[in-house]
């Protein structure tokens, strides 16, 4: 793992120079506000509601999340590698002595820190409500849990994509069509008849993940779900930079 | 201190480098020569680990580059052809990040740095953005870099491509000056380069090692063909062998006739022998053309030509 904290230091400073990191963030924040600010209203105008319809599982479980999800986590992870390869830097990193391993995680570590930090300021959220009425901070773990892997997951798939083009924009689009791909077949959980339809649909459903995760209902099979989507699209992309010297 | 061991890299069916076997020594300052496309870039990658033989491999500083590539990229510091830098960074971050990269003692760090940019001649730029320096700048950004570590030898790919002639006569005086304790292979197609800074030549053409030696011996090449005649020949002459092999060019003339360039060795002695020769078969000579032995010659003859098939 040795160059690990240099390239992770090299990608941090390179994102959060450049205007990417604070676009983005200037949009995650503005759709999670929004969200925020619909819920907060229309709780305020029910406000005899049990513990587990809460303003924050509404808010986690909302379509907000996946849909800022899948705008922010592809262009996050869109440079990491095809930017290397377009301006040719590959070729001194390569040429340094790091394994192929130190330069995936490191790059990958970059955009995943940077995609959690993007979520601290929603912390303030939760400060709010904890102001007018009773939060459970298990259900806030669980439910920063939740989005915390599924960006997580993201973020891998998006480093591999990168992996595969020279061209930011193809690397986003691939990004965004099968994390897109993945959401639409997760929906198939409320569409399907029982069946290995409904089975497969439910396992990877990203909407089912965050209501689970929102109620505190940490499932170790969504956890072996990202778990898979975070190793294997990294395992894969640590190839392709291995395979790179042997084109 | 390099030791290219059937070095091939091929691409489909198009092959890049053949089998080529060298070696170059500790403190040697070698030139690699060859004309654009000759496979120059290709062999310095494989050496600098950055793309893996197709067969083959080779040592550097013993350290066998295709089973031990992190252990022998340590061993040496890579320029390549285009300087590819991170533009958003400041000319001392990105050597400082280099500097970790490279593993370079935190201790030493700063030291490391600061003679980098000294060798470099980037003393003055070093809180210049990246992306803002000139061509010229950036490539000596990428020598600071491959001095970084000061790794025992420095592969440089055509160090002073987009120099101007000021830039280059510096960047080659460092060289120069490398070389006391460094070992330096450094590519170009320029002539010059090679006879100022160099002490040996690997000339590639087309993928094949056509010559390598001091650049005397390749000079000395060149002697043995330090002067052409111009001859003009009937179509239905028969000629001995001898005269057919010194034969370097040929074109039809109208009449019946042959333009030759027929290469004459020894220097002056064999030019009278030759002239003998000619008169007696009745062929006249045209014109006589003395060329001095310079490595111009040598290199435009040797890289000509179509390399022998493997």
């Amino acid at each position: 793992m040795i160059g690990f904290w240099a390239i992770l230091k090299r990608e941090l400073w390179s994102l959060w120079v450049t205007p990417l990191a604070w676009v983005l963030l200037f949009v995650f924040l503005g759709l999670q506000g929004t969200s925020f600010y619909l819920l907060v209203e229309h709780f305020s105008k029910s406000p005899d509601l049990g513990l587990n319809e809460g303003p924050i599982q509404s808010y986690f479980a909302s379509l907000f999340v996946p849909v800022s999800l899948l705008l922010v986590c592809p262009a996050l992870s869109m440079r990491v590698f095809a930017d290397e390869r377009r301006q040719g830097t590959l070729e001194t990193l390569l040429t340094a002595p790091v394994s192929a391993l130190s330069v995936v995680l490191g790059k990958y570590c970059a955009t995943l820190f940077t995609y959690w930090a993007m979520w601290l300021p929603t912390l303030l959220y939760v400060v709010i409500l904890r102001d007018s009425g009773v939060v459970d901070w298990g259900l806030v773990g669980s439910s920063y849990l939740g989005v915390a892997l599924l960006g997580a997951a993201y973020l891998a798939v998006g480093t591999l994509m990168s992996a595969l083009t020279q061209s930011q924009l193809v690397a986003m689009l691939l990004t965004t069509l099968t994390l897109f791909g993945l959401f639409i077949l997760g929906i198939g959980e409320r569409v399907f008849d029982p069946g290995p339809l409904l089975d497969v649909s439910s396992h990877v459903s990203v909407l089912g993940q965050l209501e689970d995760f929102s109620k505190g209902v940490v499932d170790s099979r969504r956890l072996v779900f990202d778990a898979t989507l975070i190793w294997f699209p990294l395992f894969l992309c640590v190839r392709i930079v291995d395979g790179w010297r042997l084109d | 201190m390099i030791e290219a061991r059937h070095l091939t890299k091929r691409y489909g069916s198009h092959v890049a480098v053949s089998d080529l076997v060298f070696t170059v020594g500790a403190g040697e300052v070698v030139g690699f020569l060859g004309p654009n496309g000759a496979g120059k870039s290709t062999t310095l990658r494989m050496l600098s680990g950055y793309l893996g033989p197709s067969s083959g491999d080779a040592l550097i500083a013993g350290i066998n580059v295709v089973d031990e590539p992190l252990l022998a990229r340590q061993k040496l510091g890579y320029m390549p052809e285009e300087c590819p830098v991170y533009p958003e960074l400041r000319v001392s971050e990105y050597l400082r990040f280099r500097a970790e990269l490279k593993r370079v003692a935190r201790s030493r760090r700063t030291s490391a740095i600061g003679r980098a940019l000294e060798l470099a001649g980037l003393s003055e730029r070093q809180g210049s953005i990246v992306g803002h320096l000139s061509k010229g700048y950036r490539q000596r950004l990428g020598l600071a870099d491959a001095l970084l570590s000061d790794p025992p030898l420095l592969i440089l790919d055509e160090p002073t491509s987009g120099l101007d002639p000021n830039q280059i006569r510096e960047v080659r005086a460092v060289i120069r000056g490398l070389a006391e304790q460094h070992t330096v292979l450094l590519s170009t197609h320029i002539l010059p380069e090679v006879e100022v800074t160099c002490d040996r030549a690997l000339v590639i053409h087309r993928g094949h090692l056509v010559a390598q030696g001091s650049l005397e011996e390749l000079r000395s090449r060149g002697a043995a063909r330090s002067a052409v005649l111009v001859v003009r020949v009937p179509t239905e002459l028969t000629l001995p062998e001898a005269l057919k092999t010194r034969r370097t060019a040929k074109r039809a003339l109208d009449g019946g006739y042959e333009e030759w360039e027929v290469a004459v060795d020894n220097g002056r002695d064999g030019l009278a022998a030759l002239s003998e020769q000619l008169w007696q078969l009745g062929i006249s000579v045209a014109e006589a053309r003395l060329g001095g032995a310079r490595l111009e010659e040598v290199f435009l003859e040797l890289t000509r030509t179509e390399p022998l098939a493997s």
